[in-house]
């Protein structure tokens, strides 16, 4: 007898509103059905009502993890169009702030799945090693998370010599903190009990689904946009790509927490080699006609902007596809033939962010509108 | 008439209701803020339990339509009345309990084990998926430590020779605690404790990030404070069957001239047992249920068998 | 890949083909011969289809076909005519494409055929039908 376990769109184990519908015969899940949708916010159809650099700030606001990518994939897009170069110094500024962001994004996902097998401790501790990262951010950019630092023709603000030894200070700490986390998830028997060879993905299946990210990366699929398709400071700051080969989620746990010390090594590189000059070039506001794709490695994966300009202030089709939308295809085969009790750190595995897949139009306000179902984590007491 | 009221006094004043009650909430709040600080974090006041449970009285009482009313009503009433039964005949204050029977081992396993029966109860009553999985998995659960708390627990009386409480006390007294004589089984109903008030690595009846909050789930207002207020009864019970079978119980003792009175040093030892779950719960993550079942069946039971067989000989 | 090698291979299908630099493939095909220029994609082992974007250009509706070529990125476009626009799934080629494709479908009304899954993917189940949000003509 199978009936259907469902998971949202409001659930405790979901950090946003999305509908899972789980049938399971006792505690195996035969199969899975995804309904998205739960938070449209018209985004593309705002894009293209807005100026560039209004739409810009829109753009940011898709997600609430990764806003740097965001920016960066519709400012590559927009730069390429208008033909603006952007000034070497502001490059590695912006390197700085992707890697900055995807550190936070990996420490954020790190502690979200050691909630997920239970082990509150862990999930504490990397989300107070997380602060560390958004003090650095607060103190360069002045906001912990929408920082805003890159606009259409550079950066806003400059990093000053005196805030270095600051950055440097904190990395230092993470790093350590980060090699023993390594550690712990390698080597605990209760996380590995519950992490591995669970939510196998096969390096087939992520390259036939057209999966992206540290989930295909966990795969043995060796594959990044930062490398494969450079932008901003990328192909002067040297870095490896992490691979994994075993496709669980352990896998994936790793791979983002290796990154996160590559991404370390990256900021401190950046900051030794930033060449001095301008932070901004200019832009006026006006487009001309042309089309271009921006693609940038946001933290999830491969993030998507097409801009299609007909000359003028506002573009007249901005297209997003965020690397959860591209993943939701793994989560069946992930998820089937595996137990109830596998959904919350399978899901989690893929780092989803629905803000970011959800984001497509809905127009007026009459029938049928998709509310937004605000996220409510039911707040269960304390045990 | 004396007897009637001074059985009242002792089932809902001491040890009953009330000294239970406070003991068992205030030992939940003081684990919630010893894992705050093993998190990093400050953690709320040590009289939260009691804040909250003051609040969750003043809710509204809600029973979902679907579910079976009565049983859904009666299982926290069934779950606190066991735990204070249960209490009752601890020997708290000196080795006799307040209320004594002839065999009131076997009585406390039994009474120990309704807690249990009635969350499985209310779970199942719930008319909610997640409360039927959490049931269900509190089932499961049942089997894999309940028969090592029993193997266990009848390892101590062997080594005694009785199944009285204040006889073990006594013994205890004389003989020095049972844990160095009874290692291994010590160790196993330490951890058959942690799989019995459903704390990690093996709370997952409760798993809350998976469903909700298992058998709970539906509960709220009053009878959840009811089943909360039962479950610090129940750890403040348990732990405290632990320091009576093992670690000697209530004996007073004199250190350095002055005279600790033997329930002082039983709560303290409850207490350090309970400290002890806690210490665990922080630094694991949570198993499956499978495999919570096949670490009780092999490890474990191997741990009581082999100390029952030792002592039975 | 280099761009110059995804050129040769598509240059069969396509009518119109532009290489902006080394990373930017841009090329037209058309409904007979858009699934040509895909299987031979894949038959080189470029199998990632990044997604599918659908504009409202008036009166045509452009589809294009974002494929990573180890490299370089290629747009295919083709453009189907407003009244009537229509396409073959390519699921059977792309099995990444499966979302996609309801998601061009439900914004844009272009009907893929063969599509293995058709049903709404982001607007809610009330929404009414031929109500294409999307489209330029999409009621305030």
């Amino acid at each position: 007898m199978s009936f259907v376990l469902p998971i949202g769109p409001q659930h405790p184990a979901l950090e946003e509103p999305e509908h899972f519908r789980i049938e399971v015969k006792g505690e195996e899940i035969v199969d899975v059905d995804i309904r998205l949708g739960y938070v449209h916010r018209g985004i593309e159809e705002a894009l293209s009502k807005r100026s560039y650099m209004h739409g810009l700030f829109l753009a940011q606001r898709v997600c609430g993890i990764c806003p740097v990518s965001h920016s960066l994939a519709f400012i590559r897009a927009v730069e390429e169009i208008a033909g603006i170069e952007c000034p070497d110094r502001a490059r590695y500024i912006r390197t700085i702030g992707a890697e900055l962001e995807r550190i936070h994004s990996h420490l954020l996902f790190a502690g979200i799945a050691a909630h997920e097998i239970g082990f509150t401790t862990l999930f504490m501790l990397f989300w107070r090693d997380r602060e560390l990262v958004l003090d650095l951010k607060e103190m360069l950019w002045g906001n912990r998370i929408h920082s805003s630092e890159t606009t259409i023709g550079g950066v806003r603000w400059d990093i000053k010599p005196n805030q270095v030894p600051k950055v440097l200070h904190n990395l230092a700490t993470l790093e350590k903190e980060v090699k023993h986390y390594i550690d712990v998830v390698g080597s605990d028997r209760t996380i590995l009990a519950r992490c591995a060879n669970i939510g196998i993905l096969t390096k087939q299946m992520a390259r036939e689904l057209c999966a992206v990210g540290p989930t295909v990366r966990a795969s043995g699929v060796n594959w990044d946009i930062r490398r494969d398709d450079p932008y901003a400071a990328y192909s002067e700051v040297p870095f490896k790509v992490i691979i994994e080969r075993d496709g669980d989620v352990l896998a994936k746990i790793l791979v983002r927490l290796r990154e996160v010390l590559e991404s370390i090594q990256m900021i401190r590189h950046a900051l030794d080699a930033m060449p001095g000059g301008p932070i901004r070039a200019e832009f006026k506001g006006q487009v001309q006609k042309g089309e271009a794709t921006g693609r940038v490695e946001a933290n999830r994966g491969e993030l998507l902007y097409y801009i299609l300009s007909k000359g003028g202030e506002k573009p007249e089709r901005v297209r997003i596809r965020t690397p959860t939308y591209a993943n939701m295809p793994t989560v069946k085969p992930m998820l089937v033939g595996g137990t109830i009790a596998e959904v919350p750190i399978v899901l989690a595995s893929i780092d989803p962010c629905f803000s970011c897949t959800d984001r497509i139009t809905v127009i007026d306000g009459n029938t049928g509108k998709s509310k937004i179902i605000a996220k409510s984590e039911l707040r269960r007491l304390h045990k | 008439m004396i007897e009637i009221l001074s059985f009242l006094l002792a089932y809902f004043v001491f040890p009953g209701l009330l000294f239970a009650g406070a003991l068992g909430l205030l030992f939940m709040g003081i684990d919630r803020k010893v894992t705050a600080h093993m998190q990093h974090r400050i953690g709320p006041p040590i009289w939260q339990e009691f804040l909250d449970f003051g609040k969750l009285l003043g809710k509204e009482d809600i029973t979902p339509a679907a579910a079976q009313g009565a049983v859904f009503t009666l299982a926290p009433l069934l779950a606190l009345g066991a735990a204070v039964t249960v209490v009752l005949l601890l020997p708290i204050n000196s080795a006799q309990p307040a209320l004594t029977s002839v065999a009131d081992l076997i009585v406390i396993i039994y009474l120990l084990n309704i807690p249990a029966i009635s969350i499985m109860l209310g779970g199942y009553s719930s008319a909610s998926p997640f409360g039927a999985v959490g049931a269900s998995r509190y089932v499961v659960q049942l089997f894999s430590y309940e028969l090592i708390f029993i193997i266990t627990a009848l390892t101590a009386a062997f080594e005694v020779g009785s199944l009285s409480l204040s006889n073990i006390v006594t013994y205890q007294a004389q003989n020095g605690w049972l844990v160095f004589k009874a290692p291994l089984a010590a160790a196993a109903i330490l951890v058959a404790l942690q799989g019995k008030i459903l704390r990690a690595p093996f709370d997952i009846p409760e798993a809350e990030s998976e469903i909700v909050h298992g058998a709970l789930t539906e509960y709220s207002g009053p009878k959840l404070g009811l089943m909360r207020l039962a479950y610090g009864i129940e750890l403040f019970a348990v732990a405290g069957l632990i320091t009576v079978l093992f670690f000697g119980g209530p004996v007073a003792h004199t250190i350095a001239g002055v005279e600790i009175p033997g329930v002082v040093s039983f709560l303290i030892k409850t207490f350090a047992i309970v400290l002890l779950t806690t210490n665990i719960r922080n630094i694991v993550a949570r198993l499956r249920i499978d495999q919570a079942m096949k670490f009780f069946w092999t490890i474990i039971a191997l741990l009581a068998i082999v100390n029952l067989i030792i002592v039975v000989w | 890949m280099k761009a110059e090698q995804v050129v040769q291979l598509i240059k069969d299908y396509v009518k119109d083909v532009k290489v902006t630099n080394e990373w930017r493939v841009t090329a037209i095909t058309d409904e007979q011969h858009y699934r040509g220029a895909l299987s031979t994609l894949k038959t080189n082992d470029i199998l990632h289809l990044s997604t599918i974007t659908g504009v409202d250009l008036g009166e045509e509706i452009e589809v294009i076909y974002h494929i990573d070529c180890g490299g370089p990125l290629l747009n295919l476009k083709l453009f189907l005519p407003k009244k009537t626009p229509s396409l073959l799934s390519v699921t059977d080629i792309f099995p990444g494409a499966v979302l996609y494709e309801r998601d061009l479908m439900e914004m844009l009304g272009v009907e893929v055929k063969n599509h293995p899954d058709p049903r709404r993917l982001f607007l809610p189940e009330d929404w009414p039908k031929g109500n294409y949000p999307l489209r330029k003509e999409a009621k305030k």
